[in-house]
């Protein structure tokens, strides 16, 4: 090898090195915000903090006048046995609605995401080893289908209005976050509601495929949430 | 004159080291750099987490004016036997509405969801892909246009309410809404904000999914439309008082 061409390798790799460096460094460069951008994520950690503590503070309030109003209800018309009548229809649809607790036979089920330890995660994909938002939509369908009255998912009340859709890793239920392991309480008829486990059901296929821990348990008192705060209809309005 | 030689290895050796040496460090900051990245990432789910804290709030308030005005129409001193009856019925009918219980008209969408024009030919083809639409496609759609508001839904005059189910009966062309028989093509009626509604299906994938099966979906705006009430039964059995 000659002097010369020696000399041009030993050039280019230093060359090549350096290049390497310099575009290190204007990454680098790009990046370079990360302290004000660690404070303003702070920031706005805390100023989710504060909004969710004025919900909640808003909720409890909601609550309270509520109560109220159910007892100036039932007290205004104790004495009238036309107006009885329809306060307790009124009553009735409060309960259809789901703005009050429930409670009555029924069952338990709960659904877990596939243990990370069980050997069925090496051959199946990682996304079939979570429950999906579809999943519990499947099973609540079900659950309607045996004719339950209440039924809330995590303490979410499952209403005329409520979606339950996938939000990036977790599911939302009336826009509130839930995720593994999902508990659903619901009121019928139990041997009815025992249905859902039956081979084939949609419990059933679950465990199957992907080992996602389904299980069921007959109740004679169940306790179903309620959920207060829906949204008041802005587009539909009732005609004769 | 060897001797210069080596030394001249040895430098350009050095230099060469210190160059690596140089680099991965670049490389670990980098990699850390990487970590921020995620938090920017972050940093937009915080964004849409207090979105959904703030309209929740606001909705929360919202109600909790409502049932003020409400309970002081009740305690009213004043107020007559008549008048609690008037606030009474009024309640009556905000529930009646929400429920499913009345007809109801206000602007909104026709979807019209069909099956593939030629589904009986291509169906017993091998590499067709072509699928009717089943239960868990009409359960979905309703999921979607609830989680974009939508007020009331009818799927071919059924009205959808919370207690609806769909069930299949066969594998391919009957399906149960209500308890009753409902087959494509479907003509689903929505009320709520269209733009809203029509962007839940096409924005999800759920237009262009339905579509790898053959399906179609088409969207007609209306301004007014109508939507027929349940009129089936309504009577609980298990929930105690």
């Amino acid at each position: 090898m000659t002097k010369k061409s020696q000399a041009i390798i030993l050039g280019m790799v230093c060359l090549i090195l350096t290049i390497g460096i310099c575009v290190q460094i204007k990454t680098v460069n790009n990046n370079g915000t990360t302290t004000s951008a660690n404070q303003e994520l702070n920031n706005l950690k805390s100023q989710v903090l504060k909004m969710r503590e004025k919900y909640e503070d808003s909720y409890a309030r909601l609550e309270k006048i509520q109560t109220e109003l159910e007892t100036t209800r039932s007290n205004i018309t104790n004495n009238n046995e036309q107006l009885k009548i329809l306060e307790e229809e009124l009553r009735k649809y409060n309960v259809l609605l789901g703005t009050t607790e429930a409670k009555g036979p029924g069952v338990v089920i709960t659904i877990t995401d596939t243990d990370p330890k069980d050997p069925i995660r090496l051959i199946i994909d990682n996304k079939d080893a979570v429950v999906h938002n579809t999943d519990i939509l499947e099973v609540v369908n079900e659950l309607k289908n045996a004719g339950a009255e209440a039924i809330d998912v995590n303490g979410q009340r499952i209403v005329d209005t409520t979606a339950i859709s996938c939000d990036g890793n977790v599911i939302a239920i009336n826009g509130e976050k839930v995720s593994s392991t999902f508990v659903i309480n619901a009121i019928g008829l139990p041997e009815r509601l025992s249905t859902l486990k039956r081979p084939g059901g949609y419990l059933e296929i679950l465990e199957d495929d992907a080992h996602i821990k389904c299980t069921l348990d007959k109740k004679d008192k169940v306790e179903v949430s309620k959920y207060i705060n829906a949204n008041k209809f802005k587009y539909a309005k009732t005609i004769e | 004159m060897k001797k210069g030689k080596i030394t001249i290895t040895i430098t350009i050796g050095l230099a060469c080291f210190v160059l690596v040496l140089i680099l991965f460090m670049q490389f670990k900051v980098v990699y850390q750099t990487d970590i921020t990245s995620i938090d920017t990432m972050k940093e937009d789910e915080l964004r849409t987490e207090l979105a959904n804290w703030k309209q929740k709030y606001n909705e929360t308030e919202e109600k909790y004016k409502n049932t003020e005005d409400t309970l002081k129409k009740y305690k009213e001193e004043s107020s007559s036997d008549k008048d609690t009856r008037k606030t009474l019925e009024k309640e009556i009918e905000d529930a009646k509405l929400v429920l499913g219980l009345t007809n109801v008209e206000g602007p909104g969408l026709i979807i019209t969801y069909k099956n593939s024009d030629n589904i009986e030919q291509t169906i017993n083809q091998e590499e067709s892909t072509d699928k009717y639409i089943g239960a868990t496609d009409l359960l979905r759609l309703v999921n979607h246009l609830k989680d974009a508001g939508a007020e009331a839904i009818s799927i071919n005059n059924q009205r959808i309410i919370n207690k609806t189910d769909f069930a299949q009966i066969n594998d391919t062309t009957y399906i149960k809404i209500n308890s009753k028989r409902v087959s494509a093509p479907f003509e689903i009626k929505v009320i709520g904000d269209a733009d809203y509604l029509k962007g839940a299906l096409i924005g999800t994938g759920f237009v262009s999914d339905q579509k790898k099966y053959g399906q179609t979906i088409e969207f007609e705006e209306k301004k007014k439309l109508t939507i027929n009430k349940y009129d089936g039964n309504m009577d609980l059995k298990y929930i105690e008082e």
